[in-house]
């Protein structure tokens, strides 16, 4: 164990903190519709421009070739920088499926698609979960049918995320029926604008649109953009759903301590009843210090989770345990933040900018059931971690 | 940085693990109640080992390792309820001068106890026979002389360790240091054995779930088992990353080592007590006997967790405290 930065490490963050301090978008981002797209774009573009996109992605895709604890550095320093949030409509490419493929593309397929992730002009968006397939992801049933060179792809995908605004789709389809039921899937690069795909966008608890039914009707996909084989989707998938759990949500994992930080001085401010402040009462205090010991442990479980992930190439189950640790800490923190603020809680519009606490406490139930839910992270923790029998 | 252990401190926790297991097994709690809660023997093959010179400097004739191995040491303690006076005999060693005290403490020569201000009185966590106490307050450490002073024996409910209660008044100081790194080490050595605890606890559950049936299953396919073990895995893994965390900060002198070290105490309390009970609960009727270990880690938790750093204290400490880069 040792917690020393290299000079290289050093040098890094303070180049990063710098740029960072005079670069940082004074406007805030749009909440909802394409202009809050162009933002993201012209962000990651400015990022890109001035060699910050993909810090430990490899140079000859257009990364920095760095560590992934410089990685780990640039996302503190957008934090502490209060930069645009980094879950915004380049997520998906830049945190999922560029590093899938990376991982399991062709060089075809790499030259093709991570540039221009990581420059903002492609935004991606997950086409995995269905109406009737979502914590069981094998059951689904959107169809690929091979013709040619093609595959034709038929059926409905449910809860993508910014659909409307993505350029490609990392796209899971069921090409053979007759297979046993995780062998017959493949992982196709899907583009937004074939013929045949239609999108409605579905209202959410947060007064908001930003997931979406996709549905594709007979929309023709080449053969040239199956990622992984034919048939071997389930292995591609789990590559994607290891970076989604495991470093995926890294940027709020540096964050909350930053969040519980803000969440004291708030607490401070913000009077009870009683006419004291919320601070003063001991039952709050002791809550927001806890959550602060959790939010200093989830920095620790991070550096642990990127050493080993450097040493095998890949997040291994523990991202499940990450992915529970933090969901259930930034749900912990939205709920003490709610009994601070009283009344002021209750005041919410759907925006993200002049509401963020109650914006984020919605947000909480997002983050435990998107990316496989809490229950389905405990199964995963049960059967890969602990060794248990197996349930299903 | 890297925050995972390298193959001499794997070596560590191999030799320690090896050694303890012979020494001091868990099973030696189902034998009816010792007369000390470590005996003269196993004291002296601890001081044999150099155990409890880990931390001391090697032109004083320890080890001169670090925090890091400390806690490697002492979760291998708490995985098998080892006596307080292990810990309390290392911090004993970095408290006394140089001399003949120290000599005989490093040789495993008296018996070391742990002394808490409870109230007005002082409260002695360790064997019976204990010749004196480390006691810590503050950033002043004391090795208190418990030779010819009178005590009340107090029934304790964790077997593992003997409690009684004295009057202060009186009593002769031995030793005084001012060195930070000694209550840096106490709260460091007892989450360690916390961690130790709430890892057990985990391997209890999961060992019995694998072949213990309901229903024609073994509970462990059942997710109403499944789902809380996993909870336990969770908390054993985020309090020893940040066990390992503090520990590393302690050793590199970072500024901000003592909020690492609060909040590895908090997470390991929470861990140890936590996971202690959800393993008597999931093992069932089983789980409440006394011939089964489960309710020897629960007692011992609740005494660790509030040793060197209670929730109060250490959340007290903890909203105001900062962290670095």
């Amino acid at each position: 164990v040792n917690l020393s930065y290299s000079e290289a490490d050093r040098e890094f963050r303070a180049r990063a903190r710098a740029w960072l301090a005079t670069n940082v978008p004074k406007a805030a981002r749009p909440s909802a519709g394409p202009a809050s797209s162009r933002f993201d774009r012209d962000w990651q573009r400015r990022l890109f421009d001035h060699g910050w996109a993909g810090v430990a992605w490899p140079k000859a895709y257009g990364g920095l070739g760095l560590t992934g604890l410089q990685q780990v550095i640039w996302y503190e320093e957008l934090a502490r920088a209060k930069a645009p949030h980094h879950i915004n409509t380049t997520y998906v490419g830049l945190m999922h499926a560029g590093p899938t493929l990376i991982l399991r593309g062709t060089d075809q397929q790499k030259s093709a698609h991570l540039s221009r992730i990581l420059s903002g002009e492609n935004l991606w968006c997950q086409g995995f979960s269905e109406p009737n397939a979502g914590s069981d992801l094998a059951a689904l049933r959107t169809s690929g049918v091979l013709d040619g060179d093609e595959i034709v792809v038929s059926g409905a995908k449910m809860w993508t995320t910014d659909a409307q605004f993505a350029d490609f789709q990392e796209l899971l389809v069921r090409t053979d029926p007759k297979a046993e039921r995780h062998k017959g899937l493949t992982w196709l690069i899907c583009d937004m604008r074939t013929p045949g795909i239609s999108i409605k966008p579905i209202r959410t608890m947060l007064n908001d649109e930003h997931v979406n039914m996709v549905f594709y009707n007979d929309v023709r996909v080449p053969l040239g953009n199956v990622v992984g084989q034919v048939g071997g989707g389930w292995s591609t998938a789990l590559a994607t759903l290891s970076f989604e759990r495991g470093l995926g949500f890294i940027g709020d994992q540096l964050e909350l301590y930053e969040r519980v930080c803000r969440a004291i001085e708030l607490a401070a401010r913000c009077l009870c009843e009683d006419g004291k402040s919320a601070l003063e009462d001991q039952g709050i205090a002791q809550r927001l210090a806890a959550i602060k010991a959790d939010a200093i442990a989830i920095r620790a479980m991070t550096l642990a989770d990127i050493a080993e992930t450097e040493r095998t190439g890949q997040p291994g189950p523990k991202s499940s345990l990450m992915k529970l640790m933090v969901t259930k800490t930034h749900k912990a923190l939205s709920e003490v933040v709610g009994e601070i603020m009283g009344w002021d809680f209750l005041e919410f519009n759907g925006d993200r900018q002049s509401h963020p606490w109650t914006y984020e406490y919605l947000w909480s139930w997002v983050f435990s059931i998107s990316g496989g839910s809490s229950e389905i992270q405990r199964e995963i923790a049960a059967d890969r971690i602990l060794g248990l029998p197996r349930a299903r | 940085l890297l925050l995972t252990l390298d193959g001499d401190e794997l070596g560590i926790i191999e030799a320690a693990a090896t050694f303890l297991e012979g020494a001091i097994p868990l099973a030696r709690l189902h034998r009816g109640e010792p007369a000390v809660d470590l005996t003269h023997d196993t004291r002296k093959q601890i001081a044999e080992m150099g155990w409890f010179a880990i931390t001391l400097g090697a032109e004083h004739g320890g080890s001169g390792l670090s925090g890091i191995e400390h806690v490697l040491f002492h979760r291998e303690v708490g995985r098998r309820c080892g006596a307080i006076d292990i810990l309390a005999t290392s911090l004993a060693v970095l408290i006394a001068p140089a001399g003949a005290i120290r000599d005989e403490l490093m040789a495993g020569g008296a018996s070391i106890a742990a002394a808490v201000a409870d109230g007005e009185r002082l409260r002695i966590l360790g064997s019976a026979d204990a010749k004196m106490a480390v006691h810590i307050s503050g950033d002043e450490s004391r090795l208190i002389d418990l030779a010819g002073v009178s005590f009340e024996a107090r029934p304790s409910l964790d077997p593992s360790v003997s409690m009684r209660v004295l009057h202060p008044a009186g009593i002769r100081v031995s030793a005084v240091s001012l060195d930070p790194t000694v209550p840096r080490l106490a709260r460091l050595g007892v989450a360690a054995m916390l961690v130790g605890v709430a890892e057990r606890a985990l391997e209890l559950i999961v060992e019995y779930a694998k072949v213990r049936h309901t229903f024609g299953r073994p509970i462990g396919a059942y997710q109403a088992v499944r789902h809380p073990c996993a909870d336990m895995a969770l908390r054993a893994e985020a309090a020893r990353c940040q066990l390992w965390f503090a520990a590393a900060a302690m050793k590199e002198g970072r500024r901000d080592m003592d909020a690492h070290i609060d909040a590895a105490k908090h997470l390991a309390n929470e861990a140890a007590v936590t996971n202690a009970d959800v393993d008597i609960q999931l093992h069932g009727g089983i789980g409440v006997t006394d011939e089964h270990d489960a309710h020897l880690l629960l007692k011992h938790a609740l005494l660790l967790s509030r040793l060197f750093g209670s929730k109060r204290t250490l959340l007290s400490r903890l909203l105001n405290a900062s962290v670095e880069d």
